[in-house]
């Protein structure tokens, strides 16, 4: 096994360097030249030669030693993504977002995890009763509303009518406070598509063999769908859930933007509107990297939680 | 894991723990829709920079906050310049007993007194190549030396590792209170320029201190100063407490005592300890806070003007009326339009293409649908706020909606064309659903005149790339004035002032370029002001452009917002706000007896 990680992560050798290199293409050579962006609408062309020598554009792309490419490889190895348009350290930037957009994205995805888990086992378990078919007509319904409506209406009927939750973050109080709302709002809007998906793979299991023979000997259904179907089931659980950990860092960008949090959905969001590439080269990097150590991660899970699979 | 998340609940909820509750203070929140992206004074170009700085930063000179006609008046600067009869000097004498705001980069943290060598640093900072400042065109050929010096900082490396010793003639400190600028050649508007905060004077400690960091440390003599700066989140400034005298008006318009604008009159400013800034993006977060009493004062959204504004009788409806939030109207002196690539083989040597399109646009549709008939229809260049707007230009219709005349002249313009006209593209910024409705509306008006018309909607960056190039055939675009003088209107249109500077259209008229050359060094007269008339009907028999509609800004604002009067050039208002404290306690009374009504 530790042959077999220590080979994947030599892998990730040559996906980073890809990475790096179809960033700087995508945003250097596709994106443009953001001189005359930054030096304004009226700027003389003084003003745009200087700041395309500040920010390195007038240097050669590739074959030199002070190339606009090695210094973009510099930036991402050293994880020194320099200054962002406004000027403040991307580094510091990205730090100060990871919090707020995982205080957000964490509860929500557990909150979603368990509830439409431990439903669609139930689910699973009265299929073709009317409580399934209820629930089922539910999550199609849930999955017709746009997450918009949800955020809307969330926010105005629990947080301006009845008042229980802020409205808007207001930094001079604790975020906690402000997550409340907009955390239950993407647990109740993302809940639709996970039971569904949870339930097809419930549906798959609870129709085997084993669970047959399980109920024969006597189990109570509580062991059967807890103990078995779960277990057998967690492939693409664990599949789904551990490839969706890297995106939890990016936050929510909808909720992000209504209720405010300041984290680094909104950050992205910021960064794409005001052509900021420096940001948005950093933030793809960092999001690459995560992505290819937790692909790794649900490989190492697979043998974990299914004995069958082996590492070659 | 679920203790994980309440860890990272914990630490994040440890950013901040001030309020803006403290008792017995006043305090200020505002909403802004738009992020601040710059702060530094020398290089603000946007409004909401502006609006901000200018509570921070103060200026030479500044309009008078209750007077109409807009009146300029001292600020930093003891009187009104001294100008020499050549028109070329102009020597300012300079407040005494002002202070910068207590800062680190001061010998022991104590802001020292303002002098005139503040002013001659501030705008050889602009000149300075390495700074890169967006604002170094206003400044450009005007002063004697300079441009030499921005020569001269072409060899260092970076922005202040420029030594500021270099003597420029055109800006000398003449004692430590008076201050002087010499000119190359005559500016009439240097005075309205003065009142902006781009020339505020900067501190040279504060960029030996912060270097590269200096323009997020905006020190200045100002009511407040900053106390905290959430990017694109959340701005804070506290009242300085070490701010000169500054009283209130004790004179205004005739109507000022009666709207009770003078109760305040004579009193030491500001009245508020601090101003909050939040940046809310969307709308409707935006509107329940205010309607919550979380904000004082708040821009209407499009989607909420029905239910707050009554447009025929400018009033408040009931449901504001029950919550005592009243409604103050700002005409902004703007111009908006769609402009002509004058450079397009198509349209531009197409006049009756040109008129053609600007007679299909229905602007009083434009007008209804997309700012619930807010906006003022523009019948001229130069708005009725500016000095020399002509009246009788309306009566002339060049910006009259006529479908069977477009009709006619479209077809004119296909004989020139040689055959049938193919499809215009329209460059539009944003792609956001106001913007595409906006679009589709003109889109859908050209078009029934006979004429296709594609919409390309982009991002603003690749938009202004593409005009300053002149890649877009049409572009929609519009232009806010920032000072009662009219020249900036006609400086959108002369051959030497191509994109990027401020001719978009590429219009190019040897006989307004002349006019222009001649009216541009001239201060006001009757003189000058014929010259614009001729220059502006120039200009709208050309039609380089549709121009549609002028803005007008309807803002609510709670009952204890007092002393507020809309001013569209100073943007310095916030230390003539008061907060009636008791009437902002007493609201929260009122909403929860409305809430009892509504049950």
């Amino acid at each position: 096994m530790t042959a077999y990680i220590i080979r994947r992560l030599l892998y990730l050798i040559p996906i980073v360097m890809g990475v790096l290199l179809v960033t700087f293409c995508l945003f250097t050579l596709v994106g443009g030249d953001i001189s005359q962006q930054i030096a304004g609408k009226n700027a003389d062309a003084e003003t745009i030669a200087e700041i395309r020598h500040e920010y390195g554009f007038d240097k050669p792309l590739f074959l030199a030693w002070d190339s606009q490419f090695l210094a973009h490889f510099k930036k991402a190895f050293t994880f020194n993504f320099g200054r962002a348009l406004d000027r403040e350290k991307i580094g510091e930037k990205i730090f100060r977002g990871v919090g707020p957009s995982l205080a957000l994205t964490v509860p929500m995805f557990f909150g979603t995890l368990v509830i439409s888990i431990s439903f669609a086992l139930i689910v699973a378990f009265l299929r073709g009763t009317v409580w399934d078919h209820i629930i089922v007509f539910l999550c199609v319904a849930g999955m017709s509303i746009p997450y918009l409506s949800f955020i809307i209406f969330g926010q105005y009927y629990f947080a301006y009518k009845l008042d229980w939750f802020p409205i808007f973050y207001d930094p001079s109080r604790p975020i906690y406070l402000s997550i409340i709302l907009p955390a239950l709002i993407g647990i109740v809007a993302g809940l639709g598509s996970n039971l569904r998906f949870y339930r097809t793979i419930m549906l798959d299991e609870v129709r085997s063999d084993y669970v047959r023979t399980a109920f024969a000997k006597g189990l109570t259904a509580r062991k059967v769908l807890f103990k078995h179907v779960l277990k057998n089931a967690m492939i693409p659980i664990v599949t789904n859930t551990v490839l969706s950990i890297p995106y939890l860092i990016l936050g929510s960008l909808l909720l992000e933007r209504f209720f405010g949090i300041p984290g680094l959905g909104y950050l992205m969001i910021e960064a794409i509107n005001a052509r900021d590439f420096f940001v948005l080269n950093a933030m793809t990097f960092i999001m690459a990297l995560l992505i290819a150590f937790f692909t790794l991660v649900t490989d190492v899970c697979y043998a974990w939680v299914d004995p069958r699979v082996k590492f070659d | 894991m679920p203790a994980i998340c309440i860890l990272l609940l914990l630490i994040s909820g440890c950013s901040k723990k001030d309020d803006d509750g403290k008792s017995g203070e006043m305090v200020l929140r505002y909403s802004l829709i738009s992020k601040v992206t710059n702060i530094d004074p020398g290089n603000i170009q946007d409004v909401y920079g502006s609006q901000l700085v200018s509570q921070i930063c103060e200026s030479l000179y500044t309009y008078h906050y209750l007077k109409r006609p807009f009146e300029i008046i001292p600020c930093l600067a003891a009187d009104m310049p001294v100008i020499s009869e050549d028109k070329l000097t102009y020597t300012i004498s300079i407040k005494k007993g002002v202070f910068f705001h207590n800062n680190p980069c001061f010998p022991d943290g104590k802001g020292r007194e303002l002098k005139a060598q503040d002013f001659v640093f501030a705008f050889k900072r602009i000149a300075n190549v390495k700074y890169a400042s967006v604002n170094w065109g206003g400044l450009k050929d005007y002063i004697v030396g300079l441009n030499e010096f921005r020569e001269y900082t072409k060899q260092f490396k970076k922005e202040y590792d420029v030594d500021y010793s270099y003597d420029v003639e055109g800006l000398q400190a003449l004692d430590d209170y008076t201050f002087q600028i010499k000119l190359a050649k005559p500016w009439p508007q240097l005075i309205n320029d003065l009142t902006g905060v781009v020339t505020a004077p900067v501190a040279k400690e504060v960029v030996d201190y912060y270097k590269i960091d200096a323009p997020v440390h905006p020190i200045g003599t100002g009511p407040f100063k900053l106390k905290t700066w959430q990017r694109g989140i959340y701005i804070e400034l506290e009242r300085n407490e070490h701010y000169r005298d500054d009283f209130y008006p004790t004179e205004g318009e005739l109507s000022d005592i009666e709207n009770g604008y003078l109760e305040d009159a004579g009193k030491q400013m500001p009245f508020v300890d601090r101003v909050i800034y939040r940046v809310i993006e969307e709308y409707q977060p935006a509107w329940l806070l205010f309607l919550r009493g979380e904000f004082d004062r708040l821009y209407i959204p499009k989607d909420n003007f029905d239910s707050a504004v009554d447009i025929v009788s400018k009033a408040p409806k009931e449901f504001m009326k029950d919550r005592n939030i009243e409604v103050t109207i700002k005409d902004q002196p703007s111009l908006y339009y769609l402009g002509f690539n004058m450079k397009d083989p198509v349209l531009g040597n197409n006049k009756p293409l040109r008129k053609a399109i600007s007679f299909a646009v229905n602007r009083e549709q434009i007008n209804e649908l997309m700012y619930n008939n807010r906006w003022r229809i523009a019948h001229s260049l130069v708005h009725p706020l500016l000095d020399g707007y002509n009246p009788e230009l309306a009566e002339l219709n060049y910006m009259a909606y006529d479908l069977s005349k477009a009709k006619e002249l479209l077809r004119e313009a296909e004989k020139i064309h040689g055959g049938s006209i193919p499809p215009l593209k329209i460059g539009w910024p944003g792609s956001d659903p106001f913007s595409r409705q906006f679009a589709q509306l003109i889109q859908r008006q050209i078009e029934k005149a006979g004429i296709k018309i594609e919409i390309n909607y982009l991002d603003w960056p690749t938009y202004v790339d593409m005009m300053n190039k002149g890649q877009h055939q049409i572009f929609g675009s519009g232009v806010r004035f920032s000072s009662p003088d009219p020249l900036s209107v006609f400086s959108m249109f002369p051959t030497k002032y191509f994109a990027p500077m401020g001719n978009s259209f590429f219009y190019s008229n040897p006989e307004y370029d002349a006019l222009y050359e001649r009216a541009e060094v001239m201060f006001p007269s009757p003189e000058r002001a014929e010259l614009f008339h001729k220059m502006e009907k120039m200009v709208l028999e050309d039609y380089p452009a549709v121009f549609t509609t002028q803005r007008v800004q309807y803002n609510l604002h709670h009952e204890w917002y007092d002393n507020y009067k809309p001013h569209p050039f100073l943007y310095s208002h916030v230390k003539y706000i008061r907060i009636d404290s008791e009437k902002q306690r007493a609201y929260k009374e009122l909403l929860k007896e409305l809430k009892k009504k509504d049950q």
